[in-house]
């Protein structure tokens, strides 16, 4: 299978999906590291995607996207954004209004204590 | 050229009513990805009406394709901060 077709299938087969530096319980980037553990502090299911263990999958998340970074979060299929996306939707709501609309799972509860922190 | 002006230079195109760039290389040094010589890390913070009617994808797209592959080639991080 070439790295697209993974990619393909894994966006397909996971509801959400984030392409990181490192993995879930350790990230090997700052940026990573923040998008991670937003959804982690939040009870998200999501499946982590290591692209330092996968060279062909690190160029290929790139290409599909047509976006130069990673982390990089896809939720139902659909391209969100990377760290600075992530992080402003999470304080402003829209990541818990894009997970109502898209009916993903979350604890509310950790979400409003991201952003009390963050005022 | 030093990258900061450079990354200004490419973002003129905006005419930014706002525009600052930062080297925060220092704050990475050591970590995978810094480059001894620095230069590595980066943060934009813009301010431009061009970007009234664009999504967040769509502004940090007009970015990243403003600064072209070669120069988004050689930094490591940049952390894009973008209001109209």
């Amino acid at each position: 299978m070439t790295a697209i077709d993974q990619i393909k299938q894994d966006i397909a087969s996971n509801d959400v999906v984030l392409y990181m530096k490192g993995t879930k319980e350790m990230p090997q980037c700052g940026f990573s590291s923040r998008v991670a553990g937003v959804l982690n502090f939040m009870g998200v299911s999501y499946k982590d995607v290591n692209v330092l263990a996968d060279a062909d999958i690190r160029q290929g998340i790139k290409d599909f996207s047509d976006w130069p970074t990673i982390p990089q979060l896809y939720v139902k299929g659909e391209f969100v954004g990377g760290c600075d996306i992530v992080t402003e939707m999470t304080l402003s709501g829209e990541l818990d209004q894009l997970f109502d609309a898209k009916g993903v799972a979350y604890n509310k509860d950790a979400a409003d204590q991201i952003r009390a922190a963050n005022a | 050229m030093p990258v900061v002006d450079e990354i200004r230079a490419r973002l003129a195109q905006f005419q930014p009513d706002r525009l600052e760039v930062i080297d925060e290389s220092a704050r990475h040094a050591g970590h995978a990805g810094a480059r001894p010589e620095g230069e590595s890390h980066f943060r934009v913070r813009i301010a431009a009406a061009a970007f009234a009617p664009m999504s967040r994808l769509a502004r940090h797209r007009a970015i990243h394709a403003a600064l072209g592959p070669e120069l988004l080639a050689r930094i490591h991080a940049l952390a894009l901060e973008i209001e109209d």
